[in-house]
């Protein structure tokens, strides 16, 4: 029981304790703070895997663009606090959801277990005749982003691009969805 | 003895149940949205522990992107939230049952 | 006696990482810490001379006055006595939160500056940049990200119309501006391909013709789209809507009073002091002296004292040089605040969104073909 693995697991079960009280809060405000704090939880322990661009873009993306989005509309909406109610699941669906959640534990233990520590040699997928991949960049504390980097475009560019199409797709469609009622307001009017 | 990335995945599954609870009980769209969020971040979670664990990049990579689709997500969903606000007063799930007749 | 020093000297041998690096932390600290009260007073003189008033000039210490610079001295205490009030109708534990989270963003983002390459004790070499992670300046950005929380949070849980909007304004501002501040550096990223800022500062100690090659020649239009969206990511005039006493009274401080809304300066002048050495160091060479690099100084000095002391003194030198230049930017920063009248809130949009975005697009693209075309050759 080292150091980073001891912050590790503090990190890890202050984010899991943190998403419950998340979603267990009546004011908004509160519950997207406390979301942000599991976000930089979640970047400290990519810290502490190595992944310094992950930790570092998750802060940046995730704490510092897309919640800050959040609380805009928060506050924008300005929402009295809501009344807890933990009605309206039945039966069935507790039933169905418990068995997801089994089958979930399972495929995530046996067999992912299985196929990550098989790793990913064994697979073949380097063996294959693609010569990109025989140079893929491995893991490594070091040049982090530059490994990133050099996977994300060069083995997945054509997602990276498609990516880049559906945001902007989301960047249009939520201008158009959020002017709509204004534009029909004045119509109105 | 457990090594770290393996003590990440078991706590991003952790993660994804806490999320998905929140999904299911809260009948507040926004708090729906948030637990998404949560779920996302798990899903991240197990990404960078499984790169760890194979000793490849993919992992990190897929975060990425799995990040991109959260942002398109969140700006889409509040904007949905956002013009519901302004028509029905309400972001309760319970409350849109316009197409239920 | 003997023994307990070389237990010492034992100890330090083995552990000088993390003496240093604690060293280095504290440091960083003391100059953040510093920031706030000196650009009080700086600001206060400053503001009187372009107004032709004399400005505080009164309180010395046993009769020095130096200028009136026990200002910030009386000004903490003043500060620190006044009453610790805390509204009733506010939400309290975010209430108290706010003001904590820009000053703790403040001092944790200066760690990721280079404060002076490094100095040799006893063999072992330090290098002086207290956080170095291997994202390197994307660390800072991260932690001013951090940062618009305190102004969002103070302006919600004040539970008051103008505080909110404060808040509003402010968060909307932050993420309009920080895409056109990221874009900006992004050129400056692939020039010296890397994100680290020892390498890059190393880059810019060379020269072409008698020009030192520093950033702002390389990319002068990513310079000026970066000191403006500075401007607006730490909530100075021409972009403090957030405050806007004219509109807003004073935006998301309304509720605030004493030590807690000092936090929100020493908060903002922490982050000014970062940025402007984040400046520096990307555009105008950090602690490098212009056409001294940093081992021909090392080498100067080092008939003068010794070869361990010489790169002690360099740090020093460093150390100043890397303060000169954002002396110049803290200038720019009270001089525009007193010289220019605030934006009205749809032009600052339009700013951030028709000119800056665009223009820093265009800036990128063309020096990725400038950079491709030099690489190609």
């Amino acid at each position: 029981m080292n150091l980073v693995m001891l912050s590790f697991i503090v990190m890890g079960v202050a984010a899991v304790l943190l998403s419950g009280v998340m979603i267990t809060r009546r004011w908004p405000v509160s519950a997207a703070m406390v979301l942000i704090s599991v976000m930089t939880l979640l970047a400290g322990m990519f810290g502490l895997l190595d992944a310094h661009f992950a930790a570092v873009s998750q802060i940046i993306v995730y704490a510092g663009a897309i919640m800050v989005v959040f609380v805009f509309v928060i506050m924008l909406l300005n929402l009295p606090p809501e009344e807890l109610r933990y009605g309206g699941v039945t039966v069935g669906e507790m039933i169905l959801s418990a068995a997801g959640v089994a089958v979930a534990l399972v495929l995530g233990t046996k067999v992912g277990q299985g196929y990550l520590s098989v790793g990913i040699e064994e697979l073949g997928i380097l063996k294959s005749e693609n010569s990109l991949a025989l140079h893929r960049p491995l893991f490594g504390p070091d040049q982090n982003v530059k490994n990133v980097a050099a996977t994300m475009f060069v083995e997945y560019l054509w997602a990276f691009e498609l990516i880049s199409f559906l945001i902007i797709a989301a960047m249009i469609g939520s201008v158009v969805i959020a002017k709509k009622r204004s534009a029909e307001n004045a119509n109105a009017a | 003895m457990l090594t770290l990335p393996e003590l990440g995945l078991y706590f991003s599954f952790l993660m994804f149940l806490v999320g998905l609870a929140g999904v299911m009980f809260r009948k507040n769209i926004l708090f729906m949205m948030l637990s998404v969020e949560i779920l996302l971040n798990a899903a991240n979670l197990a990404f960078v522990s499984a790169s760890r664990l194979t000793n490849t990049m993919d992992g990190q990579v897929v975060m990425f992107f799995v990040m991109a689709v959260a942002a398109c997500e969140a700006a889409v969903g509040l904007a949905l939230i956002i013009s519901l606000y302004r028509t029905k007063a309400s972001i309760e799930v319970d409350d849109l049952k316009a197409l239920r007749g | 006696m003997d023994a307990s020093t070389s237990a010492v000297v034992q100890f330090l041998n083995n552990n000088i990482g993390l003496v240093a690096g604690i060293g280095k932390i504290a440091i960083a600290l003391v100059i953040a810490l510093q920031v706030a009260p000196i650009m009080v007073w700086v600001e206060r003189r400053q503001a009187a001379f372009i107004q032709r008033r004399i400005g505080p000039n009164r309180v010395g210490i046993f009769g020095f006055k130096l200028f009136g610079l026990g200002q910030p001295l009386a000004d903490t205490i003043k500060l620190l006595f006044k009453e610790d009030f805390v509204p009733k109708h506010v939400n309290k534990f975010f209430y108290i939160l706010a003001p904590i989270i820009p000053a703790v963003m403040g001092l944790v983002a200066i760690q990721g500056i280079p404060l002076g390459k490094e100095i040799v004790v006893a063999g072992h070499t330090i290098g002086l940049q207290p956080v170095n992670l291997n994202a390197g300046f994307l660390f800072l950005f991260a932690m001013s990200a951090l940062g618009v929380y305190g102004v969002a949070l103070a302006g919600w849980s004040s539970n008051n119309k103008y505080a909110l909007l404060g808040g509003l304004r402010a968060s909307a501002q932050m993420i309009s501006y920080e895409l056109a501040m990221g874009l900006a550096l992004l050129p400056m990223v692939f020039i010296y391909g890397t994100l680290d800022l020892q390498t890059m500062i190393a880059a810019q100690s060379e020269t072409f013709g008698i020009l030192p090659k520093w950033g702002i020649f390389l990319s002068p239009v990513s310079f000026v789209i970066f000191v403006v969206t500075m401007f607006a990511e730490t909530n100075r005039l021409p972009f403090d809507l957030a405050e806007g006493e004219a509109e807003l009274v004073a935006g998301f401080l309304v509720e605030y009073g004493s030590m807690r809304w000092s936090l929100f300066f020493l908060g903002e002048y922490a982050m000014m002091f970062t940025l402007s050495a984040l400046t520096t160091c990307v555009f105008l060479g950090g602690y490098e002296i212009p056409w001294l690099p940093h081992a021909e100084l090392v080498a100067l000095l080092t008939p003068v004292f010794t070869a361990e002391p010489a790169t002690w003194v360099a740090a020093l030198i460093g150390l100043g040089v890397l303060i000169a230049k954002v002396a110049i930017f803290m200038f720019l920063f009270v001089q525009v605040r007193f010289t220019l009248p605030r934006f009205r809130y749809d032009q600052l949009m339009r700013v951030g969104w028709v000119y800056m975005l665009p223009v820093a697009l265009g800036n990128l693209v063309l020096m990725a073909v400038i950079v491709a075309l030099l690489r190609l050759t």
